[in-house]
């Protein structure tokens, strides 16, 4: 994939393109560690893209926003990671075009941590997908986002207990107001450390 | 990978099929001798549900490919339900579990507001009228009346005419002496004087206006809820709901609708849309001019609304008949509505402008060239001269020739041609509609050919652009001869 096609969702792309300069840099720097934000569209990936690489993708209320794959470096811990916004996928299974696009990039950038973002309301139609990113054997941390929301219809979660029966790394939060995305970051740290040992 | 492995299925076998599967699962699992970077189970599992690149995949990389084909064979045999189908069920039902000791639900069902909201939003009946309250007072009301009037006027009247343009045009002439260089940076036709005019004074509050009221739409959930309700009419022209994007976006600049449809999932798909854009969509900036030409005259502005709108479904319906490929499916989430966050909206906005605008300044000044070129050559006149026969045939004065040339650089430019034409008494109401209607079918500005070019390819682009411009004079042609026929005076 070219990588100076980046930052291409739909009306986005001219303003955060990333020089010719910084592609080369990126493509030198094979040391820094890789984090693919994969799940259904409109879930909340790009305003989570958005919040760790400090760029713009646009973010909207409308499922297929995100058309093409998104790359941006981030600082998270003591690590510099590059992260991938990829376009919604549901199933391991493809079915369009863009599910393609994401299953292959799994399957190909060997990413050190894949976080799957879910939609706390709708937690039942989402977490298959999870399982199937676990059983694949890939690096899974899971973000239940859009917690207000989920509250706001009486929902309680218990994230601790999740995390247990999962066996993986549960982060809560409600990236539009900003909410638990400290909290998600320093999750993001410790499993790249655990990871990476 | 040593992974525990905590989710397998068949320790809870819902169905009585399922240890069939979770056997087959470990059969296939010993054979797969090759890596392949998910794990084996997970492969296993992709082949038990007929994955075809991966078992494509597989077929390359195992030499015993038929013995892992025959345990698939022999399961699906075996299962009277598909096997994707039963696994889906199973990891369903693993989920269900899981979050039945996890969630506490509490659950209050959406606000009775809320559902009646989204309620009215989908149901035709409601939905539609809905849908012309949104484009009424969003599209018309905002972009049209507020950002293509009282800004433009604004910025048009008081800030260039009245400072910019005689400030400019002083300095140009008398720093450069010769003629045509001072008409080319300045004076009617100028660099400054009309492109640069044109894409602060007039686009900029357009597509701004638009924008904004095209980020709050989006934010607030509304467009999935609008491509459920016009479904199923875009259905039978070939498209699917997700159209409704691009197309809605048509109506502020098909610039950047025809963008925009690179969402659309088939090739197919975007053609279609890229031609019904190029042809039936008038963008704000016409609309607004063609709106205020035709305003006095309701039953024209009927005339003209119910033959466009014509034109765009038998078109449509027309190319989705011809144009091979598969129907598109639809399946779209629909999110809930909700209040869009106004730093998010503004952010958006601006982005879009900062990117349209960067998009739009070259093709103004290039604009600028060709018509002082057009003029300074006198071809321009000669190319009006020439098309004097088929305004002829459309019942137009020669002169309207002029608004279509124009028509070509800007869409509402050509619409402004035709404003000037009939404030000076020269267009009668069937000769108005009739040259409204030719206009607004006829070729895309520059802008949107390039576009037109970039996304869909030199080819396409011609081809669309070869099919438009006959069809538009043709139709008004017709048009004519109908209402001419009919008699009917409008």
């Amino acid at each position: 994939m070219d990588c100076c096609r980046n930052k291409r969702s739909i009306f986005s792309y001219f303003k955060n393109g990333i020089s010719k300069s910084q592609c080369d840099e990126r493509e030198k720097q094979s040391k820094k560690r890789k984090l693919v934000l994969v799940g259904t569209p409109n879930v909340g990936k790009s305003v989570i893209f958005n919040y760790l690489t400090g760029s713009y993708v646009t973010v909207s209320n409308y499922p297929g926003t995100t058309v093409e794959v998104s790359r941006g470096t981030s600082k998270i811990g003591n690590e510099l990671y590059e992260v991938i916004d990829t376009p919604g996928m549901y199933s391991l299974i493809p079915i369009t075009e863009e599910e393609r696009v994401t299953r292959t990039l799994l399957l190909e950038e060997e990413p050190d941590i894949v976080v799957h973002v879910v939609d706390a309301k709708n937690l039942e139609r989402m977490l298959p997908l999870t399982l199937q990113l676990i059983e694949a054997g890939l690096p899974v941390m899971l973000v239940v986002n859009m917690m207000d929301e989920a509250e706001r219809i009486g929902r309680t979660i218990d994230i601790e207990k999740l995390s247990r029966i999962l066996g993986i790394p549960v982060a809560a939060t409600a990236a539009a107001i900003n909410r638990g995305m400290t909290e998600f970051k320093r999750k993001v740290a410790e499993y790249g450390e655990k990871r990476a040992a | 990978m040593a992974r525990k492995e905590p989710l397998e299925y068949h320790d809870f076998n819902t169905h009585r099929n399922f240890n069939e599967i979770e056997k087959a699962a470990r059969d296939i699992e010993v054979l797969l001798k090759s890596d392949y970077r998910l794990s084996k189970r997970s492969i296993a599992l992709l082949l038990l549900q007929e994955d075809e690149e991966i078992t494509a995949l597989v077929r390359r990389k195992e030499k015993d490919f038929d013995t892992i084909d025959k345990i698939i064979q022999k399961t699906r045999k075996a299962c009277p339900e598909p096997l994707q189908y039963l696994i889906t069920l199973e990891r369903q039902s693993k989920v269900d579990r899981i979050l039945r000791e996890v969630i506490s639900a509490r659950e209050k069902r959406e606000s009775s507001f809320e559902q009646w909201l989204d309620d009215i939003t989908i149901k035709p009946l409601t939905g539609v009228p809905l849908l012309f309250l949104v484009l009424y007072f969003g599209l018309y009301k905002f972009v049209g009346q507020f950002g293509a009037g009282t800004v433009v006027d604004f910025i048009e009247g008081n800030i260039f005419e009245a400072y910019v343009n005689p400030w400019i045009n002083h300095i140009v002439v008398s720093l450069i002496p010769y003629k045509p260089i001072q008409q080319l940076l300045a004076l009617d036709y100028g660099i400054i004087t009309l492109g640069i005019r044109y894409a602060v004074a007039i686009i900029l509050p357009i597509v701004g206006t638009f924008f904004l009221v095209f980020s709050i739409i989006e934010d607030s959930g509304y467009l999935p809820r609008l491509a459920l309700l016009v479904d199923r009419v875009f259905k039978k022209i070939g498209l699917n709901g997700r159209a409704v994007i691009p197309m809605t976006l048509g109506f502020g600049c098909d610039t950047m609708a025809t963008l925009v449809s690179r969402t659309l999932e088939t090739r197919r798909e975007r053609i279609i849309a890229t031609l019904l854009l190029a042809l039936a969509i008038p963008c704000s900036a016409q609309l607004g001019v063609i709106l205020a030409l035709l305003s006095g005259r309701p039953y024209a502005m009927g005339v003209w609304v119910g033959f466009i709108l014509l034109v765009f479904l038998f078109i449509g319906y027309l190319t989705a008949k011809i144009l091979p490929g598969e129907r598109p499916s639809f399946y779209m989430e629909v999110p809930p509505l909700r209040m869009p966050k106004i730093s998010n909206v503004l952010e958006k906005t601006f982005s879009r402008m900062q990117w349209y605008f960067l998009e739009i300044v070259p093709m103004f000044i290039l604009a600028s060239v060709l018509i002082w070129f057009g003029k300074m050559t006198g071809l321009f006149d000669m190319i009006v001269h020439a098309l004097a026969p088929v305004m002829n045939a459309m019942g137009l004065p020669e002169k309207a020739a002029e608004a279509f040339l124009f028509g070509f650089f800007r869409r509402d430019y050509g619409a402004a041609g035709l404003y000037d034409l009939q404030k000076s008494g020269a267009l009668n109401g069937v000769q108005m509609v009739v040259a409204s209607a030719t206009l607004t079918l006829f070729v895309p500005c520059i802008a949107q050919f390039s576009i037109m070019v970039k996304e869909r390819g030199v080819k396409t682009a011609l081809a669309i652009v070869g099919f438009i411009v006959p069809f538009a004079f043709i139709s008004g042609v017709a048009l004519n001869w109908v209402l001419n026929t009919l008699g009917v005076t409008l």
